[in-house]
């Protein structure tokens, strides 16, 4: 007898669903637990976006990316009089950028559409999930699916750095790998907060272009103080403050010459990385809140 | 109130208070963003000399090669990256330091300007602005770069004139008035040139570095230039020219009151008869004489010379 043919995506719903019913025996839980198990129910979310994010082939750019350093610290010394271990560094930080970039934004933007296109969120939500829950959950998920893909290909340069004798260097880029994997979570909660009202086509369109602004912040700054009128440079500065500054999280180039952001910088970097991300999660659940699924 | 009724109340009040805590919580981030932008602004440690003057990857050839046919946009790119390179470097020499002129930027260690510029013209060797605006900057960070630029303008476009222009003033600026006078002759020769190019390789061949050419320079300069940043420069360069002028003619008056009474003047109402004598020279209401950004001349060396107030717009150098 053949078994029913049930898709990846299908199975990842089914054992989401499963495992909140285990995760919330009570329908009515009493006050005092409910702390606990939002939590709970989050981090059940977050674990089943991961296990979706594999079952997806999401990680499978690791081998592109291990494969092309593989090949590129091979012959890189050879055409770069003796640069090999720096532009290793800005190859493989760059491409793990936008790797991450590429994850955040595709991946980031179909984590609520899926749901909702395959009827799954009505099975989500007749538990008792908050749709806060759910978006947190789903980003964590991502995030942790970053945090995956960025340490392995991070392994992978450090790796490839030893190889060339690049040994110093090996270990001072991990700074730079938190900052990139910083200005991920960012964006990911950036698709996550578009893709809460939009479709995915233009969720990652618009993810995309403030992640190009995000780069362009220090210019932004510049620009609005060199504004002749008040009302303009009012209007810069404020687009200053209110975009991510993701140029805060650019570290690739000083890590190629083994600079190091110094602590306050970095523990500024993740405080501004969560509170951004916070402030967009909470307007993307503010928005999905009122969103009606009938 | 039945149970059902009192449910769904709580449910709306659970849902109002949900949605307050949200909008104060975006809030409350906004406000902490806000903080913690200004505290990472002020906080950010200087970029090394190594990272900020980080060579550029790929050579103008090579970005023309892979920038399929983008190359004009990769190009306005490039411009505008060049246009932003400097205006940092003097944003932040100006924080500590007096204001620089544009053609006097050798301060600033321009080293990626040239190829910066090179890039530009390789992508798009129409870019006509980014040739003269080498040819008024380049030249004091190293001429060779500045002249390398402009023949490669040149053998791009031969029809330019103005690219003879930019190139006789880079060698009448150094002082090369021969070159600099053949120069301007090449370029009065190519049809359609503006007939004051022979005339200034006349000029430039017979007075060389004499203030006249050099008025007539500047002010064929401000004439042609589309670019507001090299007509600014002119005008500020001719601005300097009528001041020295100026400041001739009030150290004649001065010399004349020093032999006729022995002494410097004490104050410019001392010599006010005499100054407003003068031909071309303005004065205010306490009778100093104004340099052409209107602000008074200052007596100096105990009133025996004259020379321009710190406050004034005028180039000093």
């Amino acid at each position: 007898m053949s078994e029913p043919v049930v898709s990846a995506n299908e199975r990842a719903a089914a054992q989401e669903q499963a495992t909140l019913e285990h995760a919330t025996p009570e329908r009515i839980a009493p006050a005092r637990d409910v702390r606990g198990s939002h939590l709970g129910r989050m981090l059940t979310i977050a674990r089943n976006a991961f296990r979706e994010a594999v079952r997806d082939r999401v990680l499978y750019n690791l081998v592109l990316f291990v494969l092309g350093l593989t090949v590129v610290s091979i012959f890189v010394g050879e055409l770069s009089a003796g640069q090999e271990a720096k532009i290793i560094v800005d190859l493989g930080l760059s491409a793990m950028l936008l790797f991450g970039t590429f994850i955040a934004i595709f991946v980031g933007v179909g984590l609520v559409y899926k749901e909702i296109e395959r009827r799954t969120v009505y099975a989500i939500f007749s538990k008792p999930v908050g749709r806060g829950e759910f978006l947190v959950g789903k980003y964590l998920g991502l995030c942790l699916t970053l945090a995956l893909n960025v340490a392995v290909m991070g392994l992978g340069i450090s790796l490839a750095l030893l190889y060339v004798g690049g040994g110093s260097l090996a270990l001072s880029i991990w700074p730079a790998v938190l900052l990139i994997f910083m200005e991920l979570m960012i964006l990911t909660a950036v698709a996550l907060l578009f893709s809460s009202f939009s479709t995915p086509a233009l969720s990652a369109l618009l993810t995309f272009f403030i992640f190009i602004i995000g780069h362009f912040s220090a210019d932004l700054r510049s620009f609005s103080a060199s504004m002749g009128t008040q009302s303009s440079r009012f209007f810069f500065g404020a687009l200053y403050y209110l975009l991510p500054n993701l140029s805060n999280y650019s570290f690739i180039t000083p890590a190629a010459y083994g600079q190091t952001p110094d602590a306050r910088m970095l523990l500024g970097s993740l405080a501004y990385a969560v509170v951004y991300s916070a402030v967009l999660l909470s307007a993307a659940t503010l928005i999905f809140n009122r969103r009606n699924f009938k | 109130m039945n149970k059902e009724d009192k449910n769904l109340s709580e449910a709306h009040s659970s849902r109002r208070r949900s949605t307050v805590a949200l909008i104060l919580l975006i809030v409350v981030g906004m406000i902490a963003v806000y903080g913690l932008s200004r505290w990472m602004d002020e906080h950010r440690p200087q970029a090394s000399a190594a990272v900020e003057e980080e060579r550029l990857y790929l050579t103008g050839q090579a970005a023309r090669r892979v920038s399929l046919s983008f190359n004009g946009l990769i190009a306005d790119w490039y411009w505008m990256r060049a246009l932003q390179y400097v205006g940092r470097k003097v944003l932040k020499h100006e924080t500590t330091n007096a204001k620089v002129q544009l053609d006097d930027l050798g301060s600033l260690d321009l080293r990626l300007l040239y190829p910066l510029l090179d890039t530009t013209t390789t992508l798009d060797p129409q870019f006509m602005a980014a040739y003269e605006y080498g040819a008024v900057v380049l030249p004091e960070i190293n001429v060779d770069d500045a002249i390398r630029l402009l023949q490669k303008g040149i053998n791009a476009n031969p029809s330019a004139w103005r690219l003879y222009h930019h190139l006789g003033y880079i060698y009448w600026q150094r002082g090369d008035y021969q070159r600099a006078g053949e120069i301007y002759q090449e370029g009065a020769r190519i049809p359609g040139a503006a007939p004051w190019m022979g005339v200034m390789s006349a000029r430039i061949m017979t007075e060389g570095g004499s203030r006249a050419t050099a008025r007539e320079m500047y002010g064929r300069m401000y004439e042609q230039s589309d670019d507001e940043q090299v007509k600014r420069m002119a005008a500020l360069r001719l601005m300097q020219l009528d001041s020295l002028d100026e400041r001739e003619l009030i150290r004649k008056v001065l010399n004349e009151y020093q032999s006729r009474t022995s002494r410097c003047a004490s104050a410019w109402k001392d010599v006010f008869g005499a100054l407003r004598a003068v031909q071309g020279l303005r004065l205010d209401q306490t009778g100093a004489p104004l340099d052409p950004s209107d602000t008074p001349y200052v007596l100096v060396k105990g009133g025996c010379d004259v020379d321009l107030s710190g406050r004034s717009q005028v180039p000093y150098k």
